[in-house]
């Protein structure tokens, strides 16, 4: 937390001196998280078939910010999000909980309330306090025909926000990731971030559980070309004959669910038109995506460590951001698929591409 | 006979042009009830804490699976699954919609919802043996009134309140989602009612109202939707019916606080047999709306989560009139928010006190109570 403090501050001295390198190229932060968003901790907790990943937001005074939502998908399973519309009041929210479970995962989101009420924070109101955890669910298929053993619940839910914790973020088969499908391959939990030559930071958290696939019909992975400074080290083309099958689609079978977050302060109507353009990230690692069998559900938080107004114009500042973002989510989607590994009944990007990550680390 | 004949002849007549008089009052069904709409099932679980606290969970059951929408237009919402009814998302069909206190914490209640209908095999199949209950919720503010504040409905709720469903006549007053209710200043709660349409239409609407503005004029107790009250609402009826002179004993009435405002919520749930679709369930829920923002006034607050929701059980056949439709289901509501407030009762419990519409209006209720 401290070292957080001290990197705004030295961030806003770069701010107010006028510091600019707009030549330099993006660079991913250093745990390349999510959690290289200042005030943004991420918490997973994984059991037998399924599992949920919870990210806790702070304001500069750990309160809670102000969140945007998309949900382009055709098979929504969500909690709390009306609260998100930009009409309405509250402008505070406390944590965002990605799940499996299907629309039964949704019994998450109290166990991340009864948690963050322990610790004293939500939104207060006469008498206590009400955490705001929105949440989005989808429908785990990892498994070998029948149903998963296990579903999250509320006690999940209060595991995942315990296990919160800001640095490096575990990916591939864990958390809301567990029983995640991507196309014809085990999916999983992915993140990713970007740091700005003028002090922006953007993180995603992707969960992909797609009905369509992250690689072409090569098994080249769509989010490659996304990829900033390093990160694509190791990757090469997968030279595929053929591509595994998904499985069927349907309504509720399937949802690629993410979180996107950025240092600038956000209004609720910001963060609503930077879900939006974050979208198109999956749109552009997925394909198809946002199918009727779809959850895809996208939350966008700003942080509020930056004011809005010391970056510039607002709609330029906006179009960073969305963009910066819309490759995050692109990143963390392929960091999710190279993450995963087999399970007895559903195989990996890289054991379906052995070419594809053979010069990946520990391969 | 021969009436009836022309009776008829001029309802074909006015089928034919695709217009019905509404007019009121409206004929409720049997139980002037969301039950008289054949499929829907209504539960309640009830807590009490003993000093005056109470809250609870109400559960709208449609087994066989209804058309759903919805409309959210309260400032500040607490909601489950409402983005899985928007007219463009894939699943059109909910197996319950949940109402129930306990502000944001109370949406634990659909989960028990969820548990009891998995158990009765009563969902959408997803495939691989997983059967998945579709049950949107809604919830309102009613914590730390005279009790803890977590004295709340958990999932435990929503499982009893669907165990205790029937389709018979459904308790009103200080029961399930509106057993914590407050309207206004005076003690809010849960309200029913229903009409029964020329065609065979049939609309019911389920409401708990806990409201941030109030139902009826403070001075003279009137309702502001009073004119839609049928003969039939009973104690509503009997208020109707009273010349004003004789109501004005109004008393004091408590000032709503502005704290109060951002702490409110009224919420919904309009069925009908008619066979919509899930664009035409959403438009219901709209028009449904309006019914709330006649019977209640400010409606629709910064502070009031106002949701209300529609199932559409679709056993009558045939092109649906949507305006008939929505027209009858927004009075149906008003008729259900006037007798939510009818059949409150008071909370006289220690320091907790909070008086009931008839007990600020005693002339109002008094021939009806008897």
């Amino acid at each position: 937390m401290r070292t957080n403090r001290l990197r705004d501050v030295v961030l806003l001295s770069l701010l107010l001196c006028g510091f600019k390198l707009a030549a330099l190229a993006q660079t991913p932060g250093q745990y390349n998280a999510i959690t290289d968003v200042p005030g943004i901790s991420v918490g997973h907790a994984t059991g037998g078939d399924s599992g949920a990943t919870v990210v806790l937001v702070g304001g500069p005074t750990g309160q809670g910010v102000p969140a945007g939502i998309v949900t382009r998908g055709g098979s929504p399973g969500t909690r709390e999000t009306d609260v998100l519309n930009p009409v309405n009041r509250n402008e505070s929210v406390n944590a965002i909980a990605l799940a499996g479970g299907s629309l039964y995962g949704l019994a998450t989101t109290g166990g991340v309330m009864l948690c963050l009420e322990s610790r004293g924070v939500g939104v207060a109101v006469a008498g206590g306090l009400v955490p705001i955890v929105p949440t989005a669910t989808s429908n785990d298929r990892a498994t070998c025909g029948g149903p998963p053993s296990t579903r999250p619940d509320l006690a999940t839910g209060q595991q995942a926000c315990l296990a919160a914790a800001g640095g490096a973020v575990a990916q591939g088969n864990v958390g809301a990731g567990t029983g995640a499908v991507s196309g014809g391959v085990k999916g999983g939990i992915g993140s990713a971030s970007v740091v700005l030559p003028n002090g922006i930071i953007v993180g995603a958290l992707v969960s992909v559980n797609s009905e369509g696939a992250a690689y072409n019909g090569d098994g080249d992975l769509y989010a490659l070309p996304f990829a900033i400074g390093e990160e694509a080290r190791g990757l090469s083309k997968a030279r595929a004959d053929r591509v595994p099958t998904p499985p069927p689609g349907g309504p509720l079978r399937s949802g690629t669910n993410a979180v996107v977050a950025t240092n600038v302060q956000l209004t609720k109507a910001q963060a609503t038109q930077i879900a939006q353009m974050a979208d198109d990230g999956i749109a552009r690692a997925i394909s198809p995506a946002h199918t009727a069998g779809d959850g895809d559900t996208l939350f966008a938080l700003g942080t509020g460590r930056v004011s809005m107004s010391w970056l510039g114009d607002e709609a330029e500042v906006l179009t960073q951001i969305g963009t910066a973002a819309a490759n995050a989510v692109s990143r963390a989607i392929g960091y999710a698929l190279i993450s995963a590994k087999s399970t007895p009944c559903q195989r990996s990007y890289c054991d379906s591409f052995p070419a594809a990550c053979r010069g990946r680390n520990g391969r | 006979m021969q009436h009836q004949i022309a009776l008829s002849g001029l309802l074909c007549l006015a089928a034919a042009a695709g217009a019905y008089a509404q007019a009121l009052p409206q004929t409720p069904g049997a139980k002037n009830a969301i039950t008289d709409v054949p499929g829907i099932e209504v539960g309640h679980h009830t807590a009490t804490n003993g000093s005056g606290g109470m809250t609870g969970t109400t559960v709208i059951l449609a087994r066989g699976g209804a058309t759903a929408g919805v409309t959210q237009r309260g400032g500040a919402p607490g909601t489950r699954l409402t983005d899985l009814l928007k007219s463009e998302k894939a699943v059109g069909t909910a197996h319950a919609i949940t109402l129930s206190g306990g502000s944001a914490y109370g949406l634990a209640a659909a989960d028990g919802v969820m548990a009891c209908l998995e158990r009765q095999g009563v969902g959408m199949s997803l495939g691989n043996g997983v059967i998945v209950p579709v049950v949107p919720q809604a919830i309102l503010f009613d914590p730390g009134r005279c009790a803890a504040f977590n004295f709340r409905p958990d999932a435990s709720f929503g499982l009893a309140a669907c165990q205790a469903a029937s389709n018979g006549p459904v308790q009103m007053g200080n029961v399930g989602a509106g057993a914590g209710a407050r309207s206004g200043g005076a003690k809010g709660g849960l309200g029913t009612a229903s009409a029964t349409l020329p065609n065979g239409v049939v609309v019911g609407a389920i409401v708990a109202v806990n409201s941030a503005g109030r139902t009826f004029d403070a001075t003279s107790g009137d309702f502001f939707a009073g004119y839609t009250l049928s003969p039939a609402d009973g104690a509503a009826a009997a208020a109707r019916m009273l010349p004003a002179a004789r109501v004005a004993d109004g008393g004091e009435i408590e000032q709503v606080e502005p704290q109060v405002l951002l702490q409110a919520t009224t919420i919904a749930v309009v069925a009908t047999n008619a066979k919509l679709t899930k664009g035409q369930a959403n438009k219901v829920a709209q028009m449904a709306d309006d019914g709330m923002g006649r019977a209640i006034r400010l409606a629709h607050g910064t502070g009031d989560g106002d949701t209300v929701f529609t199932l559409a059980t679709g056993t009558v056949a045939g092109e649906p009139n949507i305006d008939q439709i929505g027209s009858a289901a927004a009075d149906v509501l008003s008729r259900a928010i006037i007798r939510a407030l009818l059949n409150a009762e008071s909370i006289h419990a220690g320091s907790c006190n909070v008086l009931s519409y008839c007990e600020q209006f005693p002339s109002r209720c008094a021939v009806s109570k008897r």
